[in-house]
Order: structure tokens, then C-alpha cells, then sequence
């Protein structure tokens, strides 16, 4: 069904206005949880719950002195940010939130490409050039160290994620996000079990190492490197960022969910308890990325950060070959046995 | 052809900030954008696969490995450096008329275009399966060819810096090593005898 040009651009500035409310109550989310597994209360002081915590938040960026380094190179400096969010909001606008049609007669998406999921991959893969030109254009040591593992650490991990998604790619044989869900790639035959488990598993762990969270969190590793690519950057600037790393883990959760999990499809017994919920738009997406959040948040407040030659190590030596032996396992399957 | 004119100006000034840019990393940024733009093009053109592997490849991987070490390398512009008289001039024209020929030869060529009808049934929507079967079906021997010489360049540069790398370690102290790191050796033992003091 195509669908007029504004159709699309109000949903794709509907995804974005969500997108950025997720990520304002995503923050507050995320500091009560991490409070509650240290042993902390947590940020309950402003608003019941702590619930307008955000918007303090944001009107506290928003107010603050923004400093623009003198010896920074001003317009890369400027522009890094914008690049950051711009490439961060438009990977999403391809995962779709149902089948056709289902979201009050509109379909839940602002884009199906055949190609989708490369688009998302190209999309994401463009992001990485805000924390990099960030670091570099802040003319600071701290920065450039952290834009520096930052590329190294994105390429290093591309790989992996490239390949588990290729199990996904040979088993589906269509690029297309809506397909690979409607097709179900676990219900496709018991013998490709194996391949697709190991896939999943270095899938989520590229994802994270791709969206910069905890253990994989070098590039701005505050220990040692103060705040790595953001160092030099203050109030709306500094928020910007912020806002591109939660939107990438909510595209990371996403296309995480997309993948592997059945994306928008609810699980088949929601049918018999209330009928037709198991196709309701959204709502299960919604479900599956947040146990992906949930994941990171709980990674982040368990796990030490890995030194910077472990994570090259574990990069090219283990992730890399695992990912490869399940495509190589997935793709004899398809050949041999099927 | 409006977008197509449009597309064609930001890539052309884009590959002239390439050339004339002082700053390399700028210079690197102003690539990433005639890449992005290329990348549009296909899709303008329903290529879409072929735009995403642009993407991917192009702007996503091999310009940050670049930009990777411009940074690491921290390579600024040294001022004019000795060339041969006139080099720039002849590189300048060298450049004119080659694009003057490749144009020529682009829009006063008299063979007829491929029917649009033949052309999408190829593209196939600018889907991946098409591109795939045209590179491991008719275009076999080209692609293993293209791949032996990928390989022939990777063995090449590995071979280059390789005997550079032997000639400089068994070379006696102090000789063979450019002047540069020999400043930089000596004001590292004076701040290590400085330190010691």
C-alpha cells in the first residue's frame, strides 16, 4: 500500500517525538534501576516517583553555558552532535511496528525498504562518525583517545554483528525486515536451532559493543579517559549525544527483537487468553525491547569494563570466528540437510 | 533530472573539497559527502542495494579507518613542499581533460541506451538477489579476478612496509632513521637524564 508523503513524514515525526520521550524517561528508568541493584533509592525527589526528573533534566541542559572550546575546530565541532542524532533517529524509521495496514488502518512503519535491514546497518554504521569527528574537533587529548577506540571498536565489532546477521540473511533469503518477521526464523526447521542460538548470542553482543554500553563503554570510559568523546562538550550539545546513544540502544533492542525474537508478532497463546491480541502493532515490539533494555541496564550495573586490548582480543579472535562457524554451520545445513 | 543535477553539484564541489581542502581530516568529511551522495544517487537510480553497500563499505568502514589514522597520525598540512615547476598547473589541465573526455565520450556516444524495460527486469528492483546472481553467474571469473587483485594490493603494501620496518632495525644507530626521530630520541633521553637528576 503506498501511502502519500505526508502520511510518511508525519510518521516519521511522530517516531521521532516517541523516540526522544523514550529516551527522557528511558534516563529516569535506568537511574532507579541501577540504584535499586546498588543497593540506592535512586531519583524520587522530583515528582512522584521521581517522574518529572526528565524534565528537570532537560530544562537543566537546555539553561546551561555552552562552551565552545577555543582551539576546537568549530564547524566539525558543531556538526559532530547533529551528526550523532541524525543518523541515530533515521535508523529506526525501517523497523516495523506490525503487519500492513494494522495501526488504525496505517501501517506501522515510515519506510519498507527490501533492503531494510542493510539500511539499518548503513544507518548505524554512519553514526559512529559524530563520536569520532566529536573527539577529534574538541582539540583535547582525552577526546581524541576517545574517539580513537571509538572507531576501532565499532569496525572491530561490525564484523560480528555482520555475520550473525548473515545466519539471519540465508535462512530468511530476503533483506527485508518485515519479511524476515512474517517468515519466523525459528520455525523454518529444528536443524537450524544451533546456528541461529550462537548467532543470537554474538548478535547481542556486537549490538552492545556497537552502541557503546557497558562493558563495551570505552570510548567514554570516565576512569580513565575523563569522558572520552565528550569531554569538551556541555549543555545542549552534551545532550544531543545522550540522546543518540539511548536512541541507537533502542534501535539496537529493536532490530535485536526484529531479528531473532518475531519482532511485532505477540506469542501465539495471547490468541486463546484474549483473541487477536497476539497481532496487535507496537505493543510487542515495545514488550521485547524492553527485555533488551532491561539486558543493558543490568549489564551495565554488573559488569567491569574490559581493558582495550581484551576487548580487540574477544573482538577479532572469539567473536569474529563464533559468528563465522555459525553462518558456516547455518549455510551446510541449508546446502545438506534441508 | 532536476535531483540528478542537484546530486551532481554537491558531489562535484564535494570532490573538489577533497582536492583543495588544507586540513586532511576535513578533506577526509568532504569524501564521506560525495560517497553520501553517490549512495542517493543509486537510489534515485531504484539501486538500492547497491546504495546500502556504498554506505556500508564506502562511508562506514573504509573512510573511518582513514579518518582512523589522519587522527591517529595527527597529519597536518607542513606548507608547500618542493615539486617539479609547474606540476600543479599540469595537473590541473591533466585533470580537465579527462573529465572533458569522459564526458564527450558519456553523452556524444552513438550507441542507443539499453531499453528502461530491459534495464529494471536486470535491476530487479535494486535488490540483492539480482546483483548476486549477475557476480556468481555470468560475472564469476571477473569477481575472483577483482579478488586475486585485492589480495595482489594487501600482499603489496604488507611487503612495502615490511622491508622498511627490517632496513630500520638492523640499521646501525643514528643512521637510516629520519632526522625527526632522531630529535625526538634525544629529547627523550634528555628528559629521562632530566628525571633522573
Amino acid at each position: 500500500m503506498a501511502e502519500s508523503l505526508l502520511t510518511v513524514f508525519l510518521k516519521a515525526l511522530l517516531l521521532a517525538v516517541a523516540l526522544l520521550g523514550a529516551f527522557a524517561y528511558m534516563t529516569l528508568i535506568e537511574r532507579r534501576i541501577l540504584g535499586r541493584m546498588q543497593h540506592r533509592i535512586g531519583p524520587n525527589r522530583t515528582g512522584p516517583f521521581g517522574l518529572l526528573q526528565p524534565i528537570a533534566d532537560a530544562l537543566k541542559s537546555i539553561f546551561k553555558q555552552d562552551i565552545l572550546p577555543a582551539r576546537a575546530d568549530k564547524f566539525v565541532f558543531v556538526l559532530a552532535p547533529a551528526i550523532s542524532i541524525t543518523f541515530a533517529l533515521a535508523a529506526f524509521g525501517a523497523i516495523p511496528g506490525g503487519p500492513a495496514g494494522s495501526l488504525f488502518g496505517f501501517d506501522p512503519w515510515v519506510v519498507d525498504l527490501d533492503i531494510g535491514l542493510l539500511y539499518v546497518l548503513a544507518a548505524t554504521s554512519m553514526g559512529v562518525y559524530g563520536i569520532f569527528l566529536g573527539g577529534w574537533a574538541a582539540n583535547s587529548k582525552y577526546a581524541l583517545l576517545g574517539s580513537l577506540r571509538s572507531a576501532a571498536q565499532i569496525i572491530s565489532y561490525e564484523l560480528g554483528l555482520g555475520l550473525s546477521v548473515l545466519t539471519i540473511i540465508m535462512i530468511a533469503g530476503t533483506l527485508n525486515l518485515r519479511e524476515i518477521v512474517e517468515i519466523g526464523v525459528w520455525s523454518v526447521s529444528p536443524w537450524l536451532w544451533p546456528g541461529l542460538a550462537v548467532a543470537f548470542v554474538t548478535f547481542v553482543i556486537s549490538g552492545i559493543a556497537e552502541v557503546n554500553r557497558t562493558p563495551f563503554d570505552l570510548p567514554e570510559a570516565e576512569q580513565e579517559i575523563v569522558a572520552g568523546y565528550l569531554t569538551e562538550y556541555s549543555s545542549i550539545k552534551w545532550a544531543l549525544f545522550q540522546m543518540a546513544e539511548y536512541v541507537n540502544m533502542f534501535t539496537a533492542a529493536a532490530f535485536m527483537s526484529t531479528l531473532f525474537l518475531g519482532g511485532y508478532k505477540g506469542p501465539g497463546f495471547m490468541n486463546a487468553l484474549i483473541p487477536g491480541s497476539a497481532d496487535w502493532p507496537i505493543v510487542w515490539l515495545v514488550a521485547k525491547m524492553a527485555i533488551f533494555m532491561f539486558l543493558f541496564i543490568w549489564l551495565r550495573a554488573t559488569l567491569p569494563r574490559l581493558r582495550y586490548d581484551q576487548l580487540m582480543r574477544f573482538g577479532w579472535i572469539y567473536l569474529f570466528e563464533v559468528a563465522l562457524g555459525a553462518a558456516l554451520l547455518t549455510g551446510a545445513v541449508i546446502a545438506f540437510v534441508l | 533530472m532536476a535531483t540528478f543535477v542537484v546530486l551532481a553539484v554537491v558531489m562535484v564541489v564535494g570532490a573538489l573539497g577533497v582536492v583543495l581542502l588544507k586540513q586532511p581530516v576535513h578533506a577526509a568529511l568532504s569524501l564521506v559527502g560525495t560517497l553520501l551522495t553517490l549512495a542517493v544517487t543509486y537510489v534515485t537510480l531504484e539501486a538500492h542495494f547497491l546504495a546500502a553497500v556504498q554506505v556500508i563499505v564506502y562511508a562506514g568502514a573504509i573512510m573511518v579507518l582513514f579518518l582512523f589514522v589522519l587522527m591517529l597520525l595527527n597529519v597536518q598540512d607542513t606548507g608547500p613542499r618542493r615539486s617539479l615547476p609547474g606540476l600543479r598547473w599540469a595537473a590541473y589541465a591533466a585533470a580537465v581533460v579527462t573529465a572533458t573526455a569522459i564526458a564527450a565520450v558519456a553523452f556524444w556516444d552513438g550507441r542507443p541506451a539499453p531499453d528502461p524495460a530491459v534495464v529494471s527486469l536486470h535491476l530487479q528492483g535494486g535488490s540483492a538477489g539480482g546483483i548476486g546472481d549477475a557476480l556468481f553467474g555470468e560475472l564469476l571469473l571477473a569477481f575472483h579476478l577483482v579478488g586475486v587483485l585485492l589480495l595482489t594490493g594487501v600482499v603489496g603494501a604488507v611487503a612495502l612496509v615490511q622491508r622498511r620496518a627490517e632496513s630500520a632495525h638492523g640499521a646501525p644507530k643514528g643512521t637510516g632513521l629520519p632526522a625527526g626521530r632522531d630529535a625526538a630520541d634525544g629529547k627523550a633521553r634528555a628528559l629521562a637524564s632530566g628525571g633522573r637528576r
